[in-house]
This record gives C-alpha cells, structure tokens and sequence, in this order.
C-alpha cells in the first residue's frame, strides 16, 4: 500500500496458498517477483484469498492483471484470458476469495470506479486441501503464463506510454 | 406435515455452512448446523518452528487473518514466559482495534445488511424524504436529496441491467421486509459508502505489520520499530496517518453505523423475541491495559454467564483440563480415546474420519456424526461467543462504559433488557462494542504517543527468541477475542518444535454440532422456534444466523462452488 512507488499496472494473484492447484495466483505472483526484468510501472501482489480488504489496489490502479484459477472442467493447465465487466462474467470461482471479491466488484461498478480489467484463469482438476504446491499439469505452464501475462503487461504499459 | 429445508452456503463470506431445519405449522421444530470442509491447519503447523506458526495460521482466514497470528505469538509466548513490552501491546491492541471497526462495519453493511435492508425497494424511495430522514439521524454530510437521486439512478441502471450482482442472493419482496423505502436507500447509500470507507482503515495494518492482507507478527513483541525522524521506521508522518484513521473511523462508526443501526431497529423489534438460544456466553477478554497476564485489566473482561443470570459471573481458565474439551461424537474425527470422551486442547488430536454421505446429496445423516466442526464445551456447557457475550459480560461485571452503551440504547428503542437475549441483541451488541472499541483506539493510540515522548521506544522483548534459551517441553495458550468472539490456540513445544497445536475458533464454539449428551449449540439453539413464513425463502433463518457473523473459513475450511444460496426444500 506504498502510494510513492506505485506503478501504472497491478499483476495481482489470486488463491489459497494451502489448497494445491487453488493457490495458483499466489504461486505466480511469488515467481514474478523473482525477476528483475520487469517492464517499468508494473508492479506484483500476491492478493491471496483476500476481498474487500483489496478495495484500495482497484481503486488505485487504472490497469489490472488478475491471475486466479478456475475449476471449469476444461483440462488441467488451460490458459485463458477474459475481460469481466461485472461479477457474473467471472468464471465459476472456487474457494475462500469468493464472494467477497464479486461484492467488491460490483459495489466498485455502482460506484463507478471499476478498473480495466485483463483476467486470466487457469483451469484445474481438484481442490488439494492441507498442501502447499501445484500439480505437474497446472507447474507445467507456468512458463507459459508468464510469457502472455508479461506480453500483454508491456502492451498495456507502452499503450500508456505512447 | 414437516418439511425440512436445507440451506447451503448460508455464509455471504469465507466458509462453508450448512443448516438442515426441519419446520412445522410455520416454526422450527428440528435444526442441524454442519461444516462441510475441513480445516487441517493444526496438521501442517506440527513440527514447524513455534516462532513461524503465525504467519500459517494467519493464513486460515483473509478477512480476519490478524486475529491468528495474535492468537499464535501469545501462545508462545505464554509458553515461554515471555512478557511482550508495553508499546507492542499497545501497537497490538491498535490493530486488533482497527480489525473491530472494519469487520463490524463491513459484517453490518456487507454480509447482514441484505436480510433487512431491501435493496429493489430502495428504487421507490422519495429522494428528499430520504435526506430528511438521514439528516434527522445523523450529522453525516452526505445526505442531500441530490445525493441519494444520483444513488437511485446508478442503482436503477445495474439492476434494469440485469446485474443485481451483489444483491441477487437477496429474498427481495418478501413480507418479512419492514423497512419504508427511504431507509432501505440510506441502507444502500451506506453500504456503497462503507465499502469506499473500509479501505483506509486497514492502512493500520500496513503501517504496523508491513502489509495487509497478513499483516507480520513477532513473537516477544511487534516488528516495527519506533524512529519520529527515521524516513523507514514509524515515524511522526505514519503515526499522524494512524491517528487520522482511527478518528476517521471513530466518525463512520458514530455517524453512519450506530444512527442505521437504531434507525432499523424499531422496524424489527419482534427480532428481540426471537433467537436468543443457549442465554450461555463466554469471551476471554482482550485488549489489555497493563499487559496480557494481568486479566484484571482488560479493556473487554473475560468471564462466563450461565442460563441469562446476569447476576454471576463465573471465571474461565483455558489451561484447566477440566474446563475447556472438545468432543467429536458427532463430528467426522477419531480419537484415541473413542467417541464419548472429550479432549483439552493441549491433548487435542486432529484425525480426521469422514463417514458422512458422498457428495453431491441431499441430506446429512444427522443421527450420526455430520459435521467437520468439533464440538467444543466449558465444563460440559454449550457457550455462545462474540458480540453478545463480551457486551453481557461487561455488562454483567458493572463496567460503566458497557452500561452506558447498552442502558441507552434499551432506552432509546423503548425495550426490555431481556430483548438483548435475542437476534437484534446480537447485531445491535455488535454496534454496540464497535461505539466502545473507537474510543479505546484513541486511548491506545494516545497511551503509544506518551511512551514515545517519554522516550520509551521498546517493541519487542527478544532474550527468549533463540530456541537454545527454551525448556525441552513448554506449553502455552494464546487468548484473544476475535471481532466474532473467544478465540485460543494452544501449543505443545518440544525440542525447539511445534509438537501439537489446536485452535478452538469462535465459529466452532457456535456452529458446532451436538455433544454427546445431545445439547445443541449456540446456532442450532438459537434456531429453535424461528418462525419461517415462507420454507421456499427463508430469510429468517438467514437473519439469526448472520447475526452471530458466521466465518467458516476458520471453523472448517471451504468450498463453494458458484456462490450462491440454495435452499432446497422438501415435504418429510
């Protein structure tokens, strides 16, 4: 919450870090943060199973990335990128962050202060209850993800730019 | 004829609740109240370093996550003997402060609110009426009649949309809503207003512990040091920011709160006939003045009220063997000692044994074991934890502050003190300790001020913190009262590791299934007798069960599959 240094663009991960494959978003963020090639202005947050209690990041930046995973019976390790406009264009969610973060986006819609939104979900199989780490299917495109989270990051940012 | 109805969430937050009712001729004749996750945390903290279980078990919960994490560091504490210095103290009770006004605000508007506020009735609402009403409650500034005309219009466009969104899960219509349409509007404006509001208040956290969500605890004290000119400490700047907040705070929960609250009140005042339960309560107190062991001089007391006597308060000792056990006859564990005997925390075991049906299925075979809650009692009673229970226990101690507060609002709604028993005693307590918590922020905050000024900057007592230091064996026990009520976990520490670790959280105090004599708990008690107008919306049940602030995520954990209530309703 350090407004001297805040970015233009939010990565923000999303997940329980103790249910297996559920805490993708977190894992992602955590290996985000690992680099130092980051393009200016973005930054990375590991938003955990947190709702309302995110409010002032939506509120603060113009731009978000969110990765979360998806229990949407598509295979395990799916990449895709959706654009919500209100809580019902999630994809069915999964766990702890719930409802809590539909609340908050739409009472941000009402209020008029929903961010651009760029989501991306991971499909995975199963919830992993008391386990700290991915599957080998969902680990797997991790390298993958990067690759399009940090390609549309930098499109987003010198769109800003330009 | 019976029905039983079946609601499943019933949580509008963290967790996974289930309450099976069977109703007859309009009542609740029959009720059974279960957790369908499991939680397992006390697994995955066994043989980890006693000083790194806080930031685990903070995790359980990301709405209350500070209250584990203090919970935790007084455990070791306590096991070690560590007395933390007066500044951390304060420091804690800061955030466990600000933590209090953000949960019950956001409980009241976000997740309790909807039973009700009525939120399709709010777009009937006269504009200037409206202003009139909410100037004559409150001297919040937002209240002009174009305000709430510009509100209307916004509202009226989601819902014409086809987005209630957030307000889908509600019962709107329904005739148990009592509201006139101009308060339903001020319901609606407030619950916009809180969510905006409810951002800066946790900027306590991140000043103090780092960051927020997972704010960072340390055990012998905090870890943030104390520097007025140092541009990476805490300094004059972050402390005049904590200040600001905690008056700003002070402000919502005096102007826009407690008025709503008293404003909504008389609509529903045969909610104060209704759902009182157990008249058991327990809280351990919290908030302390002259540090934690010293349990005379808590800001909240601690003490136990049995069957609504006010008169006698009975004293509760979590390290007594014979006080504090949690039974599993009913709850899908095992223990080595069988099914009937209960276990004191420090033996507790966490084995878990599902017999129950295979999902996905209709009912739970309720004469067995149907729940991954355990069954927690006080020498062999079923209590009733958080707001409630801290006010009566207050209350019942003679504390003036809790006298003021609640005699006044007895007053101010024309109502009985046996009315406090009840739904509306249990939401209106919760405004209620939030009035006395704003104003102890203050006194902890100016308390902190004059420590620094006297020069006195210690935040943390580390002689112990080297395991070298620590006995073979230890045990301890860390209390606190989470916004949802008693709240301790108890640690087992051998050879410098966690040897066994137990939570006993509010919700399990409250949500719990039968013990083995067959005594109901807090939820299922409060239950009984509920009229239900109409099984296919039962909001009535929605309304009692909110009032306790149900957060599962704690007491089990969860798993939901696309967030919405469903109540499923068939003839027995």
């Amino acid at each position: 919450m350090e407004t001297a240094t805040r970015g233009r663009l939010l990565i923000l991960g999303l997940g329980n870090l103790l249910m297996g494959d559920e805490g993708l978003g977190v894992h992602f963020a955590q290996r985000l943060e690992q680099r130092n090639d980051l393009p200016a202005g973005v930054d990375i947050l590991e938003g955990g199973t947190s709702g309302f209690l995110l409010t002032e990041y939506f509120v603060g930046y113009p731009t978000m990335i969110l990765v979360d995973a998806t229990m949407d019976e598509r295979p395990a390790g799916t990449i895709r990128l959706i654009h919500p406009r209100f809580s019902s264009d999630f994809p069915k969610s999964l766990s702890t962050h719930d409802i809590g973060l539909k609340d908050l986006l739409d009472g941000l819609t009402l209020l008029g202060r929903m961010p651009e939104i760029h989501l991306f979900v991971v499909s995975i199989q199963d919830l992993a209850n008391m386990e700290i780490g991915l599957s080998p299917e969902v680990e797997a495109v991790l390298p993958e993800l990067e690759r399009q989270v940090l390609e549309l990051a930098q499109s987003l940012v010198s769109k800003v730019d330009a | 004829m019976a029905q039983r109805i079946v609601i499943d969430p019933i949580t509008r937050i963290e967790g996974h609740l289930r309450i099976e009712a069977e109703i007859k001729d309009g009542k609740i004749t029959d009720v059974y109240s279960s957790g369908t996750m499991v939680r397992g945390i006390e697994k995955i903290v066994q043989g980890r370093d006693p000083r790194d279980v806080w930031a685990f078990v903070g995790r359980v919960c990301g709405v209350c996550t500070t209250v584990h994490s203090l919970a935790s560091v007084r455990a070791v504490e306590n096991a070690l003997g560590i007395n933390v210095p007066a500044n951390a103290e304060l420091v804690r009770n800061i955030m466990d402060a600000a933590l209090y006004m953000h949960d019950h605000v956001v409980h009241f508007y976000h997740l309790h609110a909807l039973d009700w506020v009525d939120v399709v009735s709010a777009l009937k609402a006269d504009p200037k009426k409206t202003s009139e009403i909410a100037q004559s409650i409150s001297h919040w500034p937002k209240s002009s009649p174009g305000y709430f005309s510009d509100l209307q219009k916004r509202l009226g466009a989601f819902v014409e949309s086809g987005q209630l969104g957030i307000f889908a899960n509600g019962y709107w219509g329904h005739p148990a809503y009592k509201l006139p349409a101009e308060i339903n509007l001020i319901g609606v404006a407030h619950y916009l207003e809180a969510l905006e509001w409810q951002k800066e208040i946790v900027k306590v956290h991140t000043i103090f512990g780092g960051k927020n969500p997972h704010p960072n605890y340390l055990v012998g004290g905090m870890a943030c040091s104390i520097g007025i000119d140092d541009a990476s400490a805490i300094n004059a700047e972050r402390l005049a920011l904590v200040e600001k907040l905690l008056k700003d705070a002070k402000t919502f929960v005096e102007q826009v709160y407690i008025p709503d609250l008293l404003a909504v009140a008389p609509y529903y005042l045969d909610w104060g006939g209704i759902g009182g339960g157990l008249g058991n309560f327990m809280a351990y107190g919290d908030m302390p003045t002259n540090g934690y062991n010293d349990r005379n001089n808590l800001k909240f007391p601690s003490g136990v009220i049995l069957n609504s006597d006010l008169s006698k308060i009975h004293e509760v000792d979590p390290t007594d063997d014979a006080e504090i056990r949690e039974f599993i006859e009913r709850s899908w564990y095992e223990y080595s000692v069988g099914d009937k005997e209960g276990l004191h925390p420090w033996k507790g075991e966490t084995d878990i044994k599902y017999t129950g049906p295979k999902p996905p299925y209709d009912y739970l075979d309720v004469e067995k074991k149907y729940s991954f809650l355990k069954t927690p009692r006080w020498k062999g009673h079923a209590m009733e934890v958080g707001p409630l229970a801290r006010v009566l226990v207050g209350y019942a101690r003679g504390r003036e502050d809790f006298k003021e507060v609640v005699d006044s609002t007895l007053a101010k709604l024309n109502v009985p003190a046996a009315a406090l028993f009840s739904t509306l005693g249990r939401t209106a307590a919760r405004g209620l300790e939030s009035l006395l918590v704003a104003q102890w922020g203050i006194e902890f905050f100016d308390q902190l001020i004059a420590n620094i000024k006297n020069g006195d900057r210690r935040m943390a007592d580390t002689t112990m913190f080297d395991p070298k230091t620590w006995p073979k064996q230890a045990h301890g026990v860390g209390m606190m009262e989470a916004p949802r009520g008693a709240l301790a976990h108890w640690i087992v520490i051998e050879d410098g590791k966690t040897k066994n670790y137990q939570m006993v959280v509010p919700t399990t105090w409250n949500a719990s299934p039968r013990d083995p004599e067959g005594k109901m708990s807090a939820y299922e008690s409060s239950l009984m007798g509920t009229p239900i107008a109409d099984p296919e919306q039962p909001v009535e049940i929605l309304r009692t069960v909110h009032s306790f602030d149900p957060c599962l995520a704690c007491a089990v954990h969860l798993y939901d599959e696309d967030g919405k209530h469903i109540s499923k309703v068939k003839v027995l």
